[in-house]
């Protein structure tokens, strides 16, 4: 224990002596804060994420990470929804075949009993529509305001954490928040995310227009593109649908995932019939 | 009169300050509970500094997903196991 406690606290004490080293020397520049004058490429960013005389390179969004994010360096984006989608079918597929649909039914008193205290029932019922709406902004406006898809989607997931752990899954399960719903939710937003990567392609094809894969803005050699803002309002072409359909694949996944751990062992062992554990 | 930039210095190092003493705690606690709440702890002050380096958008994931998700996600698999690690301590790392 004590060598642990020494190795421990020796390591901290190294690491933060290193860090220190190296922010005095200027690793970070000579600030860890933002410097007034800005470096090169971010400042290529900031000239052309909403300059519609740039048709080549801009993103009509005033907000340069979610451009970037989705529009700049988009494909590295899909592949990393891509990443977090694969954990959540590994955890899907280590939990096939149970459902604790059966056991609601089973036991319809569940669904009332149990929980915590009044005061945390009344408090989760004032703020989970709250959080609900707060992430809705956050993906809805990600392409104008710091925030975006997976920001949003990350905020909505807390909503039903705190009805799982106020309540109960039994009740959550009651209000239809139930595993096949929240496939369904994040198979819709993967789809939504695989069309609006397709969607320029799509209409080059039905118009003739040359286009690309993840092209947002109409350029001068594709100019098959989406719309930078539809009647006034400005929705940068790709950004908001790629924020929107983000936003349900991630408070879906998420979701999935709370309802799958929060299934009692005794139900997971009762689905596992015939294979025997010590 | 101190500057903005040095206060915003400052209070840099003292949320990384107690980002620290809240890892080592985390570290060396046994009770896994308590080490989850630590680790919080640790994760509300990265995300204050987040914001202090001037990045809202890694602020607003890091909040949800370091104060509520993740935190969550560590209780639900510590019911699932037992609440305090390393009560055996046996030099063979005693099995049952």
């Amino acid at each position: 224990m004590r060598i642990k406690r020494f190795l421990v606290l020796s390591s901290l004490i190294i690491l933060v002596l290193t860090l220190s080293l190296a922010f005095t020397k200027g690793a970070l520049g000579h600030y860890p804060l933002p410097l007034s004058g800005v470096r090169l490429l971010a400042s290529w960013y900031l000239f052309t994420t909403l300059n519609p005389q740039y048709p080549v390179f801009t993103a009509m969004s005033p907000e340069a990470v979610t451009a970037i994010v989705w529009d700049y360096r988009g494909l590295d984006t899909l592949f990393e929804t891509a990443v977090f989608f694969l954990a959540i079918i590994g955890a899907l597929a280590l939990m096939r075949g149970i459902s604790l649909k059966t056991a609601l039914n089973n036991s319809s008193n569940k669904v009332s009993d149990g929980g915590l205290s009044l005061i945390c029932k009344t408090a989760a019922r004032l703020l989970t529509p709250l959080i609900i709406a707060v992430s809705a902004s956050i993906a809805l406006h990600g392409h104008l305001t710091p925030g975006g898809g997976f920001q949003g989607g990350s905020a909505a997931a807390v909503a039903p954490l705190l009805v799982l752990v106020i309540f109960s899954v039994y009740f959550l399960l009651s209000k239809g928040v139930s595993e096949k719903p929240m496939l369904v939710l994040r198979t819709v937003g993967l789809v939504g995310i695989y069309l609006t990567a397709l969607a320029t392609v799509l209409i080059g094809l039905f118009t003739g227009l040359n286009a690309y894969v993840f092209q947002n803005q109409p350029k001068p050699d594709a100019p098959a593109g989406l719309p930078a803002q539809i009647s006034g309002a400005l929705i940068s072409g790709s950004l908001f649908f790629f924020n929107v359909f983000e936003y349900l694949a991630v408070a879906g996944g998420f979701t999935l995932v709370f309802i799958l751990l929060s299934i009692p062992e005794e139900v997971v062992k009762s689905f596992m019939g015939g294979e025997t554990h010590e | 009169m101190i500057e903005l930039d040095t206060l915003t210095y400052l209070f840099m190092a003292l949320a990384g300050v107690v980002s620290l003493i809240a890892t080592y705690l985390a570290i060396l606690e046994n009770d896994l509970i308590r080490a989850v709440v630590f680790s919080a702890l640790q994760s509300t002050v990265y995300a204050i500094l987040f914001y202090l380096l001037m990045a809202p958008d890694i602020a607003l994931v890091y909040i949800p997903v370091a104060v509520g998700l993740y935190p969550a996600v560590v209780l639900f698999l510590i019911k699932k196991t037992e609440r305090s690690e390393g009560d055996l301590g046996g030099a063979g790392g005693g099995s049952e």
